[in-house]
């Protein structure tokens, strides 16, 4: 036998490892359903945007209420404003009729 | 497209297998490599046509990642030619023996030698397509081929295997 022949019946194909079709196949699994696809991978990114999102709503509420309560005790101390300078008027022109 | 990619797998997992535990000369990098060559497929497989398409390509890829692991692992050091020790020929003990020795022989080959001699024996691609495969000039292929096979038949003659 020639030495090319040789090396033929030599470097004939081997087999793959048993399960080397199937690892294949669970990479193409993996591959077809990216871990960022995976309902734990959404589940837990949908908890960091609400955990990253409800602090800043929270405080932007607490603020609200505060302007309001503020604005409330405006109108409040305004209105008590206003009457007393109606009282004060009132007395003024009650004098004022008075002297001739 | 419909082409079938399991079929794929289980028509092609020895040749890739092949190639590159013969050119890595480890088993469990080569394992590696050929399921990472099947998964590049995977994902190109809508511009593969034909099933001898995905097995050219296959081939390809897999002597391009084989070369590449080489350099980047350096396993030429590995083994030391001129240091080795030969396996002993005590009589002919026949095909399974000169086999093993043969491999081992082939296993001695610079990378891109070796890499000329797989795709040659192992795959039986003639010179041109060889050449083609791995982007090198025909005459370079023919060279490499008729340098190893000098080797390889005065590493036989040694050992009184081969006359």
């Amino acid at each position: 036998m020639s030495i090319e022949d040789q090396l033929r019946s030599a470097l004939r194909r081997e087999p793959a490892p048993p399960d080397f079709a199937a690892s294949v196949l669970a990479g193409t699994r993996r591959i077809a359903s990216p871990f960022w696809r995976r309902p734990v991978t959404l589940a837990l990114a949908a908890s960091l945007l609400l955990a990253a999102l409800i602090p800043p709503a929270i405080s932007e509420h607490r603020r609200r209420q505060r302007a309001e309560e503020a604005e409330a005790q405006l109108v409040t101390a305004l209105t008590i404003a206003e009457t007393q300078l109606e009282r004060v008027s009132a007395t003024i022109q009650r004098n004022t009729r008075r002297i001739p | 497209m419909g082409l079938d990619f399991v079929r794929i797998v289980e028509d092609n997992q020895s040749l890739v297998f092949s190639l590159a535990v013969r050119f890595l000369r480890d088993r469990e990098c080569a394992a590696e490599l050929a399921q990472d060559v099947f998964l590049q497929l995977y994902r190109q497989l809508h511009r593969i046509e034909t099933p001898a398409h995905a097995t050219w390509w296959l081939r390809r890829s897999v002597c391009h990642r084989c070369i590449d692991e080489a350099r980047k692992r350096k396993l030429r050091p590995r083994i030391d030619i001129a240091g080795i020790p030969e396996p002993k020929a005590e009589t002919r003990q026949g095909d399974f023996m000169l086999n093993a020795r043969l491999r081992k022989f082939v296993e001695m080959l610079p990378d891109q030698a070796r890499m000329v001699v797989l795709l040659r024996y192992q795959e039986d691609l003639d010179p041109s397509e060889i050449a083609e495969m791995l982007s090198i000039p025909v005459s370079t292929v023919k060279s490499r081929l008729h340098r190893s096979l000098a080797f390889l038949r005065g590493k036989l003659q040694r050992q009184e295997v081969y006359p």
